[in-house]
Formats: C-alpha cells, structure tokens, sequence
C-alpha cells in the first residue's frame, strides 16, 4: 500500500533533488531547450562571496526573526486571553482563524491597497494621525514593517490555534491547586502554564520557522524586493536571479542553501515529536 | 486589578485583535461594491450605494474569469484527489508496518513537504520545459502534488495511527482480509481526518501563486493569476481586484472553518491534537 505513493512522491521529490544538485555544477542556459555547461564549483565560490547573496540573507534574517517573533509573541499572548475568555470564545476563535484561509496573493494585494496613499484606508489612517504622510512601500523603512505585518496578519492565527490546543488540553486541577496555594496570575503562568506548554510552543515554532521560509508570495507581489533591495529576501533574489538574470546554475546554488535550512528545521521537528513519543 | 477591571482589560484586547483581524477582510468585501468614485473620496466610506458593476465587469469581457476559476479548480481538485488517495494507503500503510529506516522515510516525506518553494521550482521548471508541461493544467497538478502528497502521507499517517488496531485485528479474527479491514474498518473511522487532510490540500492549492506564476499560461492560469494580472503599468483596478479577492478567499474560509476541530491536528503534521 505504501509502495504507489512512496514511487511517485520519489518521483516528485528526489528527482527534482538531484536535477538541482546537478543544475549547482554547470551554467544552464534556457535557449533552444535546456542546456548545461560544466562549471565545477563557480555558482558555489560566487555563493559565498556575493554581497547581493550576503545582503538578501540579511534580509531574510531580520524578516524571519521580525515576523516568526511577532507572531510567536503575539499568538501565544492572545491564545492566554482566548483561553480565559468564555462569553463568545467560540466565534472569537472562528474569527481570528480566518486570515489563515487567505491566499497570500491577495493578503498582500489586499495590504497594498490598504496602504496606497490615494486608496488606502489604513494610509488616510496614519497620514490623518501624522503618523506615516510619505508612501509607505515607497521607501526603506515603512516598506519592510508593512510586508512584515501583512505576513504577521496572516499567520499568527495559526499560533493562536496551536497554543490554544495546548491550553485547552492542561489538566484543570492542577491550575485550581495553584490558584488555592495563592499563586497570582504571573505566577502560575510561569511556573504551572509555561512548563506545560512548551512542547506545543515548540512545535508552532517549528512549523512557522519552515514556513517563514517557504513562501514568498507576499512580498513577490508588494515590493518585489524593493524598494533599493530593503525587503530582498533569499527567495526573491533567486527568483529574479533565474528568471529575470537567466543564471539558473547559481540560482539552483542559492535553492540548496534554503534547502539546508529548511532541512535544519525538519530535523528539530522530528526530534521534538520523538521527545515527546509522537513520532509513529 | 480586580476581577471586573480584569475582565473589562481582556476584553478590550480580544476586541482590538479581532479589529485587526476582520477590518481588512471586510473592507475588502465592502470596497469590491463600490463604484471609482466611492473608491478613491477624500476621506474613507463605509456607507455608500453598494454596486455590482465590479463583479460583472470581472465576469464579462475578453478576459473572462470562468476560465481563470475553472483552471483553478481543475489544477486544485485532481491535485487534492489524486493526493488524498494515494495518502490514505501510503499513510495507512506507513501507521501499520515497522520497518528498519521508516523513521528516515518519515524525515524524506516531512522534509519535502517543507521544501522551500523556489528551490522547487527550478528544477521543476527545467524538467517542465523539457517535457512540455509548461502552461498546461497537468504541470500545475504535478507542481501541487510535491507539497500536497507528501503533507497527504503524512497526516493520514498521523490520523491512522491514532486508531487502535485492535479494531482491523478483531475484522480479521472474523475472516476479513487485511485489505478489507483497512477499507471497511479503519477507513471509515478516520473520515473526518480524510476530509481535513483534503480541505487542507485544497486551501494549499487554491491558494498557490508562486508555482501558477512560473509554470502557467493563458491556458492553465489560476485565479491568483487572474488577480496580480489586475495590476497594470497603467494603474490598478481596484474594486475588481477586491471582488477578485472576494470569490478567491470566501470559499477557502468557509471550508476551513468547517474543519476548525482537526485543524490544529492537520496544520501542525500531526504534533499537537485539538479538543
């Protein structure tokens, strides 16, 4: 029964795996079919020291730590208020699940609309406050904290749904025991919730983290990287550096260098899940 | 504080996430009524006299949306399908036996599903050309099973292992074939994991730009397409992009939602289980 889906799932993953470990090694040109030209290590060594290569990792860091943090801070603080809500949790939680469901295409069409300086109601917003009166993805800064907050507005929900879960399934007693012996609530968050649920924060940390790096769609369809290369992450450059530059040799180089992290990332889930005998 | 301050403090909070979460999404829907001139006043409008001119212009036309919508549930659907069929045998299979290496099997499958997409598509997008299967529906298909096969594996896999295997084991004490427990018995049991696992390959692929951008034409583009193609050196349809948005996000919300109990167990491979 395993055998179909393992052959295809082969198919679709190792061999694609291998094109590009090979694509790595030569310079392939697209015209006139595919064409490969040996290169030995040249895409690796510009690899390593590419500025452009260097400063897009840059980005990708502080975007990565910018929105995976905020999300994490944001849908753990937000799942404690959930779980001690209990007029309209239910529909709260429904509401709150929902930008999750939307297709990061149209979560970042959606944000520049709201933040145009002649349609947007978020830009009469800030400009009206005197908060932001210049265009906001026009200039370094603004740009990248909008794309950021698009990515936060989307995905903390998934954070609020993981530690919920984790919340929701704490043994009651033990939080009543707490609560009698005269524990604030600081204090029981400390030393009973957060022991208890670390595992689950872990696991949505993981998650995200592989994610984080997984899309890019958001900013494709924003800036594009812009402006002057401030929201550049890894991914756009190696889209724009094959297709746009034609180098897909050095692309594929810069695809495996994700692809290591995203393997990092895989590997500390799986260990998660043996720690805590979940692995099957 | 005291308890009714605190209550009125978590309220207020819960108030202003749920603001920040739902203001987009229903200035979308509102502004994807309005005429230009509604669009682009002075100072926002949430009242005005609501108009379907933007639908209809989306519906009618050279660039009709029906094709966009029908690729889209063309690419989506026989991805889904073809991924939930092969994920209830395999992760069926997977739950079942031990074998020496499954734990790096495990690893193979969860890391392709965690991919970075465009290290994907490169390779792809080679073979693709090779192949001829740029701009069709099939590329789309077989673009969307890298990350729905291996997520479809792995969830059922989670789903099935849950269940007791006492259950097949007494089917087949009773003279059912392994074959028939897994059909008649454990198949049925994980239903509601089978329909989350293909919402949720769905939603993924509905929601895809990245690979309909690079591997599809005229003749395959999906609705995301049909929605970054709204932006034009001339400027940008506004009110059409957000009814756009509208028919693109309304639908995956209201499955989604259907399957709100298991999706903490879908969206996170299996790790953490919900109520």
């Amino acid at each position: 029964m395993l055998l179909p889906a393992l052959l295809l799932l082969a198919a679709l993953s190792l061999f694609p795996f291998f094109y590009i470990i090979w694509m790595s090694f030569n310079e392939v040109s697209l015209i006139g079919g595919v064409n490969f030209e040996w290169v030995g290590l040249e895409n690796w060594t510009d690899l390593v020291t590419d500025p452009d290569v260097r400063s897009s990792w840059i980005v990708s860091g502080i975007y990565f730590i910018a929105t995976v943090g905020l999300e994490m801070f944001l849908g753990i603080a937000i799942a404690l208020i959930l779980h001690e809500t209990i007029w309209g949790k239910n529909l709260a939680l429904s509401i709150l699940l929902m930008p999750m469901f939307v297709a990061p295409v149209i979560v970042g069409l959606l944000g520049r609309f709201l933040v145009d300086s002649t349609y947007g109601l978020y830009a009469w917003f800030l400009d009206r406050t005197g908060l932001i009166t210049w265009e906001i993805l026009g200039s370094k800064g603004s740009a990248l904290t909008a794309v950021v907050l698009m990515d936060v507005w989307e995905w903390t929900p998934l954070i609020i749904l993981i530690v919920l879960a984790g919340l929701s399934s704490m043994p009651p007693p033990v939080l009543e025991a707490a609560k009698v012996d005269g524990a604030n609530y600081f204090q029981r968050l400390r030393h009973i919730v957060a022991p208890l649920i670390s595992g689950v924060v872990i696991v949505a940390l993981l998650i995200r983290s592989m994610d984080a790096i997984r899309y890019y769609d958001i900013i494709a369809i924003t800036t594009n990287g812009g402006p002057a290369d401030a929201t550049k992450v890894i991914p756009i450059r190696l889209y724009e550096t094959a297709f746009r530059f034609q180098e897909l040799g050095y692309a594929a180089a810069i695809g495996l260098s994700m692809l290591a992290f995203s393997i990092l990332v895989a590997n500390l889930f799986m260990r998660i899940l043996k720690q805590q005998g979940l692995a099957r | 504080m005291n308890g009714a301050g605190k209550k009125v403090a978590l309220y207020a909070l819960l108030l202003l996430a749920l603001l920040w979460t739902v203001v987009p999404l229903l200035w979308m829907v509102l502004s994807s009524f309005k005429r230009p001139d509604d669009l682009v006043s002075q100072t926002p409008k949430p009242f005005f006299a609501p108009t379907f001119e933007n639908y209809v212009g989306l519906f009618t036309g050279g660039n009709a949306l029906g094709a966009y919508i029908t690729n889209s549930i063309l690419a989506a659907g026989i991805s889904t399908l073809m991924a939930v069929t092969l994920g209830c045998f395999a992760g069926y299979g997977l739950a079942r036996s031990h074998f020496r290496g499954k734990d790096h099997v495990s690893f193979w499958i969860i890391s392709t599903r965690m991919a970075p997409i465009a290290a994907v598509i490169l390779p792809l997008y080679a073979v693709f050309r090779t192949l001829d299967l740029l701009n069709t529906t099939t590329g789309l298909v077989v673009a969307y099973l890298t990350f729905n096969l291996p997520f479809a594996i792995w969830i059922m896999n989670a789903f099935f292992a849950d269940l007791p295997p006492a259950l097949e084991e007494a089917a087949m004490v009773d003279g059912a074939t392994k074959f028939g427990a897994f059909w008649r018995i454990a198949l049925p049991l994980t239903t509601p994991g089978i329909v989350t696992t293909a919402i949720l390959c769905l939603v993924f692929s509905w929601n895809d730009y990245a690979f309909a951008q690079s591997f599809s034409g005229p003749g395959s583009q999906t609705l995301p397409i049909a929605a970054s193609q709204l932006i034009t050196q001339t400027g940008i349809n506004w009110g059409q992009l957000m009814a756009i948005g509208t028919v693109v996000v309304l639908p995956m919300i209201a499955v989604g939602l259907a399957v709100r109990r298991y999706l903490v167990k879908g969206l996170t491979l299996g790790a953490v289980t919900g109520e």
